[in-house]
């Protein structure tokens, strides 16, 4: 699936987005965290520090490692205090 | 006298001259703290609800926390409070650094004035130089200054009395009292509601302040031992996005979830973004880092536009950028620059000046050159604002009174809550913030609601919210209110694991209170009563607590999810009022 990184995420990954291949959440942030090791500080195992947020297709926001996800999804991953 | 407090502020009338200390009991000062809530508290006591906010009789205050002058970082803030005249309700904005710190070495937990000076002049409040028991306080001629920008005050003040004093000052906006007229410090503004107008109408220009009066901490060891821990923590993950990109950053994700307000809140996406982000402005321009004193997160990105720098906000880059239609950077910076120098808040000014650019696509204004995406419109419209000439006048008035003189209805477009302008948060894409806006004291605002943390979490749909979002916002709207109050910056707020119990700590250190969390979370609360109180008092009534008709009506055009109807909206305020028990 597609996967977009806004803000400090964008910055630590070194790039807008990347293309992925996993079944669960858990899986894209395990792929995630071995591919681009930057980003490993904002992922615990399967799962994103409290600093960060993913969102679902700009609908839903997920954090569970055992959300399902399809090969058209496009997964958004941002800092959590999103305002300020 | 309680640890971290003098007890007392210091009442000015300007028009006489005459100052004296007015005494705060300690259990006042245990209930309100400091910072917003001693504001708000002071403000009801000198009767300001039923004043004109422009009246010489309406007070202004400079309130400042127990926590200003300690070792806790971020701690260097002041408050300053008034009915505001743009809304004609409650307005507490804050600003950073050494005035919050030698305002309370003047040996005062606040500073209210009253009165209108004869001419414009400078107020000068030198504790460093006085006998014990009576305050130094002078007027002194600011002939030399009508006119100068709030930068250009400050330097010449410091250089005519003495390095060592602190600036707050108006640029000429505040002199010719644009109803969203700023308090400068240091390059930084207590922006929102039109402080600014406050002190100009009492011809004050500046206040300076310098002193040596400290006050002593309950426990300073463990005030120390907090310091340490806090500091640490800021410089941890949960500020990175401060440190490394600044608000700034906000703008790629807003316009990726539909949620960056655009020519007037007509879109929620931006084709233009991109080159307004920071990524983009730093990869074309240099930048340096600031911070206010005592901060550890330096979140102050400057970025160069010729020879000078810019300090560069998200709220700076929606409000000039997006919602007037412009997407070039120079432009953008060129009039946030602008803003600073006359003393504008740049939210007010771009939601204003957007607002009338489409007033004038409707045909609704006649001024032909003022149209979205036009550069040269949007920096002549702020130097019209600032010297209210010409249209500049209207605009100067804000969007709500504006569209009273346009009529046509324009008042459904013109995006604001109570008057205040609506920040750059799409109400329809984020409704949990719309609820916040809704039923904030002073009008549209995200620093006293953080709703919007809600609707970027999975707490909530953000674009089909239920009354289960109503004590989320609720939280958001207390949990500001203490930092407001305490004060500390909202930027630490990802640090804390238990805020409320971090903020009684911090306080039994400071003051030697037996404070506990369940204690600060009522007195969060009572400090959104007390806010409410004042606008009670002001004429507030329950039809205040909405939205403009344009985002009641229909959805985003980019995005058919993001619909919200008055009636849903309605329910949500409802329902929020009975959960406040009012």
């Amino acid at each position: 699936m597609h996967v977009e990184f806004y803000g400090v995420p964008r910055e630590r990954a070194g790039t807008a987005s990347l293309e992925v291949d996993a079944n669960t959440l858990g899986e894209l942030f395990g792929t995630l965290a071995a591919r681009i090791p930057s980003l490993g500080e904002f992922i615990c195992e399967d799962r994103l520090q409290s600093t960060l947020v993913a969102n679902l297709n700009g609908d839903k926001f997920v954090s569970d490692p055992a959300t399902p996800l399809d090969r058209n999804d496009c997964v958004l991953i941002l800092s959590a205090d999103a305002g300020g | 006298m309680t640890f971290g407090y003098h007890g007392r502020y210091l009442r000015i009338d300007v028009s006489s001259g005459l100052a004296e200390y007015v005494p705060l009991a300690d259990a006042l000062l245990r209930q309100f703290i400091g910072g917003s809530g001693l504001g708000v508290r002071i403000l009801l006591d000198e009767g300001a609800a039923q004043v004109d906010p422009l009246a010489p009789a309406a007070p202004l205050v400079f309130a400042f926390s127990p926590l200003v002058g300690s070792p806790l970082t971020t701690s260097a803030k002041f408050a300053v409070v008034s009915k505001s005249p743009l809304t004609g309700r409650i307005n507490d904005s804050l600003a950073s650094s050494g005035f919050a710190v030698a305002g309370k070495r003047c040996g005062c937990d606040a500073i209210v004035i009253v009165g209108r000076a004869t001419e414009l002049s400078v107020l000068v409040i030198d504790e460093k130089t006085q006998a014990r028991s009576k305050p130094n306080v002078r007027m002194e001629s600011a002939e030399e200054y009508p006119g100068s920008t709030c930068q250009e005050t400050e330097r010449a003040l410091r250089a005519r009395l003495a390095a060592d004093f602190r600036i707050a000052s108006i640029g000429p906006a505040g002199e010719r009292g644009v109803r969203y007229a700023t308090i400068s410090h240091d390059g930084r503004h207590a922006g929102r509601g039109g402080s600014g107008a406050v002190l100009g109408s009492k011809n004050i220009k500046a206040i300076a302040v310098r002193g040596s009066r400290y006050t002593e901490y309950a426990h300073q060891q463990k005030l120390t031992e907090l310091s340490r821990s806090l500091s640490k923590r800021s410089f941890g993950p949960a500020t990175a996005k401060y440190r490394e990109l600044g608000t700034a950053t906000n703008l790629l994700t807003f316009n990726r979830f539909g949620a960056l307000p655009t020519r007037n809140f007509q879109s929620g996406s931006f084709d233009e973004a991109a080159s307004l982000s920071p990524e983009q402005l730093s990869a074309t321009r240099s930048k340096t880092r600031e911070s206010c004193v005592t901060c550890t997160i330096g979140c102050e990105h400057i970025y160069s536009l010729g020879k000078t720098g810019v300090r560069v906000e998200y709220e700076n880059l929606f409000a000039l950028g997006s919602l007037c239609g412009i997407g070039d950077a120079d432009s953008v910076l060129r009039a946030s620059q602008r803003c600073d120098e006359l003393g504008l808040d740049t939210i007010s000014a771009g939601g204003t000046i957007a607002f009338a650019m489409e007033c004038v696509e409707h045909g609704w204004l006649d001024e032909p050159w003022l149209k979205f995406g036009s550069r040269d419109a949007l920096l002549r419209a702020i130097d019209l604002i600032g010297s209210r000439t010409g249209i500049g006048d209207l605009l100067a008035e804000g969007s709500r009174r504006a569209a009273c003189v346009i009529g046509h209805n324009s008042i459904s477009i013109a995006p604001q809550v109570k008057g205040l302008e609506i920040p750059g948060y799409e109400p329809r894409a984020l409704q949990t913030m719309a609820l916040g806006f809704a039923v904030g004291a002073r009008g549209a605002d995200h620093n006293r609601s953080g709703a919007y943390e809600v609707d970027f979490s999975d707490k909530v749909d953000r674009r089909h919210v239920t009354v289960d979002a109503v004590r989320h916002a609720i939280e958001t709207e207390d949990r500001a209110a203490l930092m407001d109050s305490l004060i500390l910056c909202k930027f630490l707020r990802g640090v804390f694991e238990d805020f409320y119990g971090e903020a009684a700590e911090m306080l039994r250190s400071v003051t030697g209170w037996d404070a506990t969390a369940e204690e600060m979370r009522e007195t969060a609360r009572r400090i959104v009563s007390a806010k409410r109180e004042f606008n009670v008092l002001a004429g507030w009534t329950p039809a205040e607590d909405t939205l403009p008709e344009r985002f009641l009506n229909s959805p985003l055009p980019n995005d058919p999810a993001a619909s919200l109807s008055r009636e849903h909206l309605n329910t949500l305020v409802a329902e929020y009022h009975r959960q406040r028990g009012w």
